[in-house]
């Protein structure tokens, strides 16, 4: 019963710290030549519910934070919620997939679920808006989830190692 | 770090910069300025003449100058705006894009050849 409640609170607590950085972060866009570009610090709250619980509590935390940082933001079914959400869907199946194989530390996993998330964005892009040179922005865009990927899985590392020693990073 | 993480990064980079590579197979001058709207084509505004034009994008009107050969967005009304910090372009590989207002100005070259191409 008290372990219960407490995956609940600590879950719940995921939810809300990724809700934070999600909007703290959207009032600092890094304005650079490629539009669009996040580090996606939000995931941190993801990629630390997979290593610590498991890929169902990743799904919970991610679709939970995305859905509530929308209707916080007032975007909730706009285009940059549809964004968000094709992009976390792909990533999420990468990340558990990645992670379910073996190969990967949790340096591979994060960089394959950020690359999975830029892909997704962009496909969702060029489908809503019949627009597919956006495509042109995927190498940039792929590049850069390379360097945000592993900030991410660094980051985690780090909040593993305090939050959860028990947990394997390998 | 295992050595699958370093191969994915290595294998990331890679097909970044070869998809980056056709690219700069299109280095040749373009004519025309292609203003679309919901990839419904509004303007079709030659480079050589010098020029300021607008538009109706969904947020509002969107402010488009030629001047030297090159196009930009001047003004217009988005979060960020990406299109109007982006500045003058001439380049056809790279276009600018507004998407809050579904604009999105690209440079072609004149002849139906290259428009086929580029579509």
């Amino acid at each position: 019963m008290t372990k219960g409640i407490h995956k609940i609170t600590a879950l719940s607590l995921l939810v809300a710290a990724g809700i934070l950085m999600q909007i703290v972060e959207s009032f600092f866009p890094i304005v650079m030549v490629i539009p669009g570009y996040k580090i996606g610090l939000a995931n941190i709250a993801g990629l630390y519910a997979l290593y610590a619980w498991g890929p169902k509590e990743m799904t919970v935390v991610t679709g939970l934070r995305v859905f509530i940082a929308a209707l916080a933001t007032g975007t909730l079914f706009s285009v940059s919620f549809i964004l968000s959400l094709t992009g976390c869907t792909l990533s999420i199946i990468t990340m558990t997939l990645a992670k379910r194989c073996g190969w990967f530390s949790i340096y591979g996993v994060s960089t394959a679920g950020a690359a999975s998330h830029t892909l997704g964005q962009i496909i969702a892009i060029c489908f809503i808006y019949q627009q597919f040179f956006m495509g042109l922005f995927l190498p940039a865009l792929t590049a850069l989830s390379v360097v945000s990927g592993l900030c991410i899985a660094w980051l985690t590392a780090k909040l593993l190692r305090r939050l959860s020693p028990k947990t394997k990073l390998a | 770090m295992k050595k699958a993480d370093k191969i994915l990064i290595v294998f990331l980079l890679a097909a970044s910069v070869l998809l980056l590579l056709p690219l700069f197979g299109r280095t040749e001058q373009g004519q025309y300025a292609i203003v679309r709207v919901r990839n419904e084509e509004k303007m079709r505004l030659p480079l050589n003449q010098d020029g300021e034009y607008t538009v109706q994008g969904t947020l509002g009107d969107v402010h488009i100058v030629v001047n030297d050969g090159k196009a930009a967005v001047t003004q217009e009304n988005s979060p960020h705006h990406y299109c109007s910090k982006q500045g003058y372009v001439d380049s056809p590989a790279v276009p600018i894009v507004c998407l809050p207002n579904e604009t999105v100005v690209t440079i072609e070259g004149g002849s139906s050849l290259e428009d086929t191409v580029i579509q």
